[in-house]
């Protein structure tokens, strides 16, 4: 059991987490960083775990990290938070065993994961999310089919069309829930810093040969794999209409997503205040845009953790919440207010970009009327929607009923994969929102973690 | 929604759901009103352990009479995963010897059939259990429930004879007219009734002051753990055998859900009387992480590799005597079934029957004194 006291510990080292605990290091802190990567990089600057950085992103990524390195940050890779107690004590499971932090602040940078709304067909293999199907071709570089559609909504499908056209496997299909066509080049427009990003995405999407706008897959069919998929149109009223469907045959890989959820397990269990936006991915923990700080003194959050808007403002978010802990701390550079001027303004215009992009590309309201009675919604526990109906039905509300009378969200991933569905179908039974449908709140431990491993981290008295 | 009714019971965990069926049943409309939902506090969190073994000696009559209940409700309605898989107290040292044997005494005097088991005899019932203890006693009759399924059941009943639940209503405040109960008043507005049931665990207290009675109830922390599911591992309720100062001592609960997750606490001397609001509901603490997994793996060395999945917090609401307060209160019309002292899964159905045996005017199966709502104020009186 290793213990460690730090002045500043930045969970997540992604784009946001790196820049944090470098802007905290120049500062003069003691900084901690922990990752569950094997590599630091997070989603965005995901490195080869065998290979040498190949493309711009992760040569970014390896810089960052180095830089990191450089100024002194500690950075434990594979390492997950499992538990936060109070006197600022953080618990991570290491590869080389348990590890125990004290902090004097905590940066949270914990990012994103795929948000995923079941339909029929949805558990076959085959089918995943557009974040799995990238993470695929990124690591190894395996395609993960050879008809593959990708589906779904928000500007990420274009980046996985970009990475997978880079592997050549150019999908053969793209379904997109949006109909927004003139609006997103209006916007690239205004922001010329992105011009050459979205040119290249923009290429790789017109290689895709089917492409349909205003569409969602209704169903996947095949017998222990994918083979067809079924899609139909939403109608100007924005329901689905399922009298118009259309199956296309021969897909063996759909990946399928409707954008990012924040990662706000951390946040949540600390008890920093959450708000809830559908646009920047549901519920994300408030933080101040200029100095990350949450509503729990000496708790800052950076990144997507704060409402999804891409890898730029993560960047520009981590950079100030780096300097804003070091500065409380009594650290602050002779730039100090000149550098967090230039970082905030750039941050203003980097979240506004991704934030209107994610508005461009909103989830269809009607989404849950896709899940049938028989549907599977949590994969853990085998919920089918038939079941959360009859309890809802029975007197129960929200997502936590759901939960207690069926165990929705109840297995192993805690309701990572089902929370998003869970509230969009409470709230499309009952009348409610999704927001005032609720979440399911994370608990001790974030992960699963061995008995042996929290016994070692909790056995020997408090730091 | 039914505005008016002939009883109200407020809150839907295990007790004011038994109240609701056992009120439905005899003829009454019954309307529940949860703030939260069904369930969701501290009935929902419980190991529902339904038994007799190291209880309370003078309740032993009421607490066999709702062991048979329970049993009766899963013969007719087998919907709440009941499973009477026996329990073992497991004794670490010699010294505990005594205290066994006086518990199995009392209980055999009640006609129930507990017995002291040496480590071979244990792990005969119980082969994961191999852990260097002295010896366990064995209570072949308790048994546990699904506890969301059970209350789910309950207003099930319930609701079978004419009672409406209602979620996201909370009660604000008892209203009387002419001194009698009229109704409640309620965050969706007022409801009428001639009886009132508080059945709201460690939130009873603040309810009935608004109809000037005090009632000694305090919140304590109650904690508790559970792995991912595995295969069967657990049979059995395992528990540490009772020590001198009850629950104030420390206990250990031990058990494996249906969903096949181990669930599990302990908490050793002088952690649990930690009071604290029912309304800022923290995470467990990491001495009682510890323990619980100290004591796990002393038992079950072989679960040192499972995964701990989750982990919860409750209130629950204790009186000076850890008897439930149950019974007549303050003006005519009103009644109080709360008070559970960390055992309250077991004898709700017991609260219900007095509950609805009072309001009838009907005998109650088992003395009812024992739970009488004035008592400390008779015994202060005195
Ligand atoms: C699957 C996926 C793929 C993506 N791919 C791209 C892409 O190709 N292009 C693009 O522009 N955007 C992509 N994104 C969007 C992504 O969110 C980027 O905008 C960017 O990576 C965000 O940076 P971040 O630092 O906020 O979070 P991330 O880069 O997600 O970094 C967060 C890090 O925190 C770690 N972490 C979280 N919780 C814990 C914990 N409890 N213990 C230890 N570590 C923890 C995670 O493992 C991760 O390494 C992707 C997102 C996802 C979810
Ligand atoms: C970890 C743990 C293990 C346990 N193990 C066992 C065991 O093995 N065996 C056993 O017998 N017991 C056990 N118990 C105890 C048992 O679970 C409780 O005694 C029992 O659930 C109490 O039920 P209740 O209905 O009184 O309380 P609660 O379930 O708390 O119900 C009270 C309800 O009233 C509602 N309410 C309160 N005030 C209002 C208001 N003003 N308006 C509207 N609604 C209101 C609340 O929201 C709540 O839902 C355990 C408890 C815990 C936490």
């Amino acid at each position: 059991m290793m213990r460690i006291e730090t002045d500043i510990l930045v969970v997540g080292g992604g784009p946001a987490g790196l820049s944090a605990a470098l802007a905290a290091a120049k500062a003069g802190a003691k900084v901690d960083l922990i990752d569950a990567g094997t590599q630091p990089g997070g989603q965005y600057w995901m490195q080869d775990p065998v290979g040498p950085p190949s493309t711009r992103q992760q040569a970014e990524g390896a810089a960052a990290a180095r830089a990191a390195i450089a100024a002194n940050v500690t950075i434990h890779s594979g390492a997950e938070v499992w538990a936060a107690f109070p006197e600022r004590e953080i618990l991570a499971n290491g590869p080389a065993g348990p590890l125990a932090f004290r902090y004097r602040a905590l940066i949270v940078a914990s990012g994103a994961y795929d948000r995923v709304m079941p339909f029929p067909g949805w558990t076959l293999p085959g089918v995943m999310t557009p974040g799995a199907g990238q993470r695929l071709a990124k690591l190894g570089g395996t395609a993960p089919g050879r008809r593959i559609a990708l589906a779904g909504n928000g500007p990420f499908l274009y980046a996985v069309a970009a990475t997978l056209r880079g592997i050549g496997a150019t999908p053969a299909m793209l379904v997109e829930a949006g109909t927004a066509r003139c609006a997103p080049a209006r916007l690239v427009s205004r922001h010329p810093a992105r011009w050459a990003e979205a040119l290249q995405l923009l290429a790789a999407v017109r290689a895709i040969r089917d492409r349909r706008r205003g569409f969602v897959v209704t169903e996947a069919l095949g017998g222990d794999r994918v083979q067809a998929i079924r899609i139909a149109p939403i109608s100007h009223d924005g329901a689905i209409d399922t009298t118009r469907t259309e199956t296309i045959s021969g897909i063996d890989a759909l990946l399928i997503g409707w954008g990012f959820r924040p990662m706000i397990e951390l946040t949540a269990l600390l008890r920093c205040r959450h708000a809830y936006d559908r646009d920047v991915g549901g519920w994300y923990c408030s933080a101040d845009a200029e100095t990350g700080r949450t509503s729990i003194p000496g708790i800052y959050a950076a990144g997507e953790v704060t409402g999804i808007a891409g890898a730029a403002p993560a960047r520009l978010s981590g950079a100030l919440a780096g300097i804003a802990a070091a500065a409380d701390l009594g650290l602050v550079t002779s730039d100090f207010a000149h550098r967090r001027a230039i970082l905030a303004r750039r941050l203003q215009t980097a979240r506004a970009f991704g934030q209107a992009l994610g508005r461009l590309y909103p989830v269809p309201e009607s989404i849950a009327t896709l899940v049938c009675d028989e549907t599977i919604v949590c994969r853990c526990e085998d919920v089918r929607k038939g079941d959360i109906r009859a309890a809802l039905s029975g007197g129960t509300k929200g997502v936590a009923g759901a939960k207690l009378w069926t165990r929705a969200g109840m297995g192993r991933c805690q309701g990572r994969i089902c929370g998003f569905a869970v509230a969009e179908i409470v709230a499309a039974e009952t009348g409610t929102s999704p927001e005032a449908a609720g979440f399911n709140p994370p608990r001790i431990p974030l992960r699963p973690v061995p008995l042996n491993v929290v016994l070692a981290g909790t056995r020997e008295g408090a730091l | 929604m039914v505005k008016r009714a002939d009883a109200i019971v407020v809150g839907a965990g295990v007790v004011g759901a038994a109240t609701a069926a056992a009120l439905a049943e005899s003829g009454r409309r019954v309307l529940v009103l949860e703030q939260g939902v069904p369930g969701g506090a501290v009935s929902g969190a419980s190991l529902a352990c339904i038994g007799t073994h190291m209880m309370d000696e003078e309740e032993l009559p009421l607490l066999t009479w709702c062991c048979e209940a329970w049993a009766e409700l899963d013969r007719r309605a087998p919907r709440f995963e009941y499973n009477r898989c026996g329990q073992l107290r497991f004794l670490r040292h010699e010294n505990e010897r005594r205290s066994a044997e006086t518990w199995i005494g009392i209980e055999r005097a009640a006609g129930l059939r507990p017995e002291l088991l040496d480590p071979a005899e244990v792990q005969a019932i119980e082969p994961g259990l191999t852990g260097p203890i002295v010896a366990a006693t064995w209570s072949p009759d308790s048994a546990v429930v699904n506890p969301f399924l059970a209350v789910r059941t309950l207003l099930d009943v319930a609701r079978s004879g004419s009672a409406d639940v209602v979620s996201g209503a909370t009660v604000t405040a008892l209203v009387t007219r002419g001194g009698r109960i009229a109704g409640v008043e309620t965050s969706l507005g007022r409801f009428e009734a001639s009886i009132v049931v508080i059945a709201g665990g460690p939130w009873t207290q603040r309810l009935a002051a608004t109809a000037d009675v005090e009632l000694p109830i305090v919140p304590r922390k109650a904690q508790c753990l559970a792995t991912v599911g595995t295969r069967p591992v657990i049979r059995t309720v395992v528990g540490a055998c009772k020590a001198e100062g009850g629950v104030d001592a420390g206990y250990t609960q031990i058990q494996q859900a249906a969903s096949g997750q181990v669930l599990f606490n302990t908490v050793l001397e002088g952690g649990v009387t930690a009071t604290g609001s029912p309304e800022i509901v923290p995470e467990v603490d990491r001495a009682f992480v510890r323990d619980s997994v100290d004591t796990l793996l002393f038992l079950f060395p072989a679960l040192a590799g499972l995964d701990l999945l989750r982990s919860w917090v409750r209130y629950e609401a204790v009186t000076p005597d850890d008897r439930f307060l149950t019974g007549p209160a303050g003006p005519e019309g009103l009644f109080v079934a709360a008070g559970d002292g960390g055992t309250g899964f077991v004898r709700s159905l017991g609260m219900a029957r007095i509950i609805r045996d009072r309001i009838d005017g009907t005998t109650p199966p088992c003395r009812d004194d024992l739970y009488d709502v004035g008592r400390f104020a008779a015994r202060a009186a005195a």
